[in-house]
């Protein structure tokens, strides 16, 4: 399982072709293909690339929707 | 005024045309999949579907006009507005007779909307009151839609009632 960093996974922010990952309680999901993540962006104000560990609370949703998008690897801390 | 209320503008006017894009979308698809629900299972689910059917629709045309008072505007381009759309297309499962997979394409399209009107509200609460109105009004009616697709599905009583006389109760106060 691939690792990233948070500085790594604001690589994959979906802009210019980028896969676009999001973390979510140390898991990395894939949201390149989900028309929910178009072009890394979703519901107007959120970004592909960021950690939501914590954010998610503030959704209209839970973390059960997480679970249909496929886990590309683990958040790790820095260094 | 909104937007020195703390509203960012630019932010929910894309929201709004996102939203009234998968309003308008869903009402084209909910067309195909209403044609579908045929036979002895489809027909019993034909009554709820077309009801939510023409109150999407009605949910697309309350929004345009407060998008337009916002200061924003439908895309020109038809297809755009399509793409653009906060849900998902609905379109129909390989399966014609299966019942069970419309139902849950039509529960999954509701669901979205639900979490797109919550959102909406969620931002406009207290600052943005004909936004937050309306939208309220139209989130009212789509929770009516997922509770009687997911009865059907099986997922227990939602508690809700069948539509008594005209469609949109909560939401034809803003298309008069």
């Amino acid at each position: 399982m691939q690792r990233f960093t948070k500085k790594e996974l604001a690589l994959y922010n979906g802009e210019d072709g980028a896969p676009a990952y999001i973390a979510y309680d140390g898991n990395v999901y894939d949201v390149s293909n989900s028309f929910l993540w178009q072009t890394g962006r979703h519901q107007v104000r959120h970004s592909a690339g960021v950690d939501y560990t914590g954010g998610l609370d503030q959704a209209p949703h839970g973390s059960d929707l997480l679970e249909r998008l496929p886990v590309v690897g683990i958040l790790v801390d820095e260094d | 005024m909104v937007e020195k209320a703390g509203v960012n503008v630019e932010e929910l006017l894309e929201l709004l045309v996102k939203n009234a894009a998968a309003e308008l979308t869903t009402f084209y698809y909910y067309t195909i999949l209403h044609a579908n629900l045929i036979g002895l299972e489809g027909e019993g689910v034909k009554v709820i579907a077309e009801t939510a059917r023409i109150e999407d629709r009605n949910h697309f045309e309350a929004l345009v006009p407060r998008i337009y008072e916002l200061g924003g505007k439908l895309p020109d381009d038809m297809k755009v507005f399509h793409d653009m759309s906060a849900c998902p297309p609905a379109r129909l499962p390989k399966d014609l007779s299966d019942v069970k997979a419309i139902l849950k394409v039509l529960v999954e399209a509701e669901r979205c909307a639900v979490r797109g009107y919550t959102h909406i509200c969620n931002i406009t609460a207290g600052k943005d009151h004909r936004t937050y109105a309306l939208a309220s009004a139209i989130l009212n009616e789509e929770i009516e839609h997922e509770s009687w697709f997911s009865e059907f599905l099986g997922e227990g009583p939602s508690g809700h009632f069948m539509r008594q006389g005209e469609t949109s109760p909560f939401v034809s106060k803003f298309m008069r």
